[in-house]
């Protein structure tokens, strides 16, 4: 059989470019707008702070004993501001991917893109790596504004948090790209993206520990790998009682982060395949 | 000479109100077309309280004594249905600024707002026309909310049907007046989700959709008067909630009224000003 002619001659050295490229891109197209880049640091805060006022109504002296209960901290405005940078992080994996995606249909660039000899999921790593940069900035911005405002203390080793965090945020790269496939399919992001990531949110225990749901939800939260990658960090940095031991934890977080990646992939590539098949590619 | 004799326009009542009933159209056939909007229709009025229910289920303690602390210092008996109708109209206004807010801006991203602008057309139809599928779809989703939260929520409405309804149409002004100016503003300044993320963000700390506002400070409480969402949820909860009738509302209804005009009157006022800027800069097409 006569090999295709083709002009390109995809290397790791040109992979490494397109990647900087795409991030390049994303990055100039972020701070063009800088007002939007401001409000991301400020996003956060004005979503908690109902929750800060509210809970002031549950405590005495600004200690929510009803609240070390389940969690062992009184501390809950440190317990949600960490969760709600680490719900950050994991946002942008899941709308750096899915709903880059959809902004490339928008624009009318997804079709070409997507003919240029670059890994599909290469494309899918680059949107989301300009996200976790900003993600980092706006998250450290909003961590000093909020430490002032509300308050924010951690006594442990951040180092030794990076433990569950690096397999949490791998395993959320396999959830991502199974999640853009989707988005590919359906055409529509902004439903998806709001809905699951919201869902995602209170099941993992991002504002609140998960033993306070209700014994029939509980289960929805446990199968959640996010919810044991919270657990794990919070234990580590501000000393709150965990669900399981956390070397289990660890070890559940390490198995999840190959299985994610594994289902994603496979995901990715036959739902990619059914949407080249049906032509759909460049509608939108 | 008349500067009009080479048009083959002829403008008048009947084609504006023809031009109003096509963007009516266009934007229903836009809306139904990702069937999403009955998911969304369905899930929001859950899933958003929700995360602040089960928040206030975690402050109050397995054996009870935060939910003490609450009701001592609130003077609140429950929490559940306060939460979920502050929630409500949050969502209200929240999908009020990104629908109509968004609706010339969007336009412009797909690069159809400026043929449209050309057309002999009264310009004003493009915005109400937008607000017009959205309105109905808002009120579905506060119908489908109120019986959500009876269903799953076991929130009991003690108030009157009639009362609720009648803060709804009051509260209709000031929601889509905000959403009118907040267009105007939007495709001039063009960084929407900042505007929407500003505004929104505002109601969310200031209204107190999930606290009484006797818990802020006394300048934010000042702040809170100013806005008409404060009146929204103060009425909608004495409306549905409680059984004091017509005089628990009476002054927020007035208040309304005060911030509907005004409202409508600066989203007019905005559009009018925006729609000379445009043609003089002629950055309509811009993004």
């Amino acid at each position: 059989m006569q090999k295709i002619e083709t002009l390109s001659q995809p290397s790791l050295s040109s992979h490494l470019r397109a990647l900087y490229a795409l991030i390049r891109k994303d990055w100039k197209q972020y701070w063009r707008y800088p007002l939007n880049a401001v409000s991301s640091v400020f996003q956060p805060l004005i979503w908690i702070a109902p929750v800060y006022f509210m809970g002031m109504a549950f405590s005495v002296n600004g200690k929510a004993i009803g609240f070390s209960q389940y969690s062992g901290t009184t501390d809950f405005m440190s317990f949600i501001l960490l969760g709600t940078v680490l719900e950050s992080f994991i946002n942008a994996v899941f709308w750096g991917m899915g709903y880059a995606l959809k902004n490339d249909m928008d624009s009318g660039v997804m079709e070409s893109n997507w003919l240029t000899p670059i890994p599909r999921l290469l494309i899918l790593v680059g949107h989301s790596v300009t996200n976790l940069l900003i993600t980092a900035i706006t998250s450290l911005g909003m961590l000093l504004f909020a430490g002032l405002v509300f308050g924010f203390h951690t006594s442990g080793d951040v180092m030794q948090a990076m433990l569950p965090i690096i397999p949490m945020m791998i395993g959320l790269y396999g959830f991502g790209f199974a999640f853009a496939a989707v988005v590919m399919l359906i055409r529509e992001a902004n439903t998806l993206v709001d809905v699951s990531s919201f869902l995602v949110q209170i099941f993992s225990g991002s504002n609140f520990p998960v033993n306070a749901l209700p014994k029939f939800l509980l289960p929805v939260a446990l199968a959640l790998p996010l919810t044991y990658g919270l657990d794990a960090v919070r234990s580590l940095l501000i000393g709150t009682q965990t669900i399981m031991p956390i070397r289990l934890e660890l070890v559940l977080l390490i198995v999840f982060m190959f299985v994610m990646l594994w289902i994603g992939i496979v995901t990715f590539r036959s739902l990619e395949r059914r949407v080249r098949t049906l032509g759909t590619l460049g509608q939108h | 000479m008349n500067a009009n004799s080479n048009s083959l326009a002829v403008r008048g009542f009947p084609s504006d109100l023809r031009a109003f009933w096509a963007v009516v159209r266009r934007e229903w056939t836009v809306f139904v077309r990702y069937p999403s909007w009955i998911v969304s229709l369905l899930i929001w009025p859950v899933i958003f309280p929700m995360g602040y229910i089960l928040t206030a289920r975690a402050l109050s303690g397995v054996d009870g004594s935060g939910l003490a602390t609450f009701k001592t210092s609130t003077g609140l008996t429950e929490y559940v249905g306060y939460i979920a109708v502050g929630t409500m109209i949050w969502m209200w206004q929240n999908i009020v600024l990104w629908a109509v807010g968004y609706s010339l801006r969007n336009e412009q991203l797909r690069g159809t707002l400026e043929s449209n602008w050309l057309s002999p057309t009264w310009r004003f139809s493009y915005l109400l026309g937008s607000s017009v599928p959205q309105m109905v779809s808002m009120l579905l989703l506060l119908a489908i909310s109120g019986l959500e939260y009876v269903l799953l929520f076991g929130v009991k409405f003690n108030g009157s049907l009639w009362l609720t309804l009648l803060v709804i149409l009051a509260a209709i002004p000031s929601v889509y007046g905000l959403g009118f100016a907040f267009a105007s503003v939007v495709i001039t300044v063009k960084e929407a989700n900042a505007f929407v993320f500003l505004v929104r963000g505002i109601v969310m700390i200031f209204c107190g959709i999930t606290y009484p506002l006797m818990l802020l400070p006394g300048w934010m409480q000042s702040v809170a008067q100013w806005l008409p969402q404060t009146y929204v949820i103060h009425a909608m909860r004495s409306a549905a909630l409680s059984t004091e009738g017509f005089t628990g509302i009476s002054h927020d209804l007035l208040m309304m009224t005060v911030f509907g005009i005004f409202w409508l009157a600066v989203g007019y006022i905005l559009f009018v000003i925006m729609e000379r800027r445009a043609r003089q800069t002629g950055a309509i097409g811009q993004y």
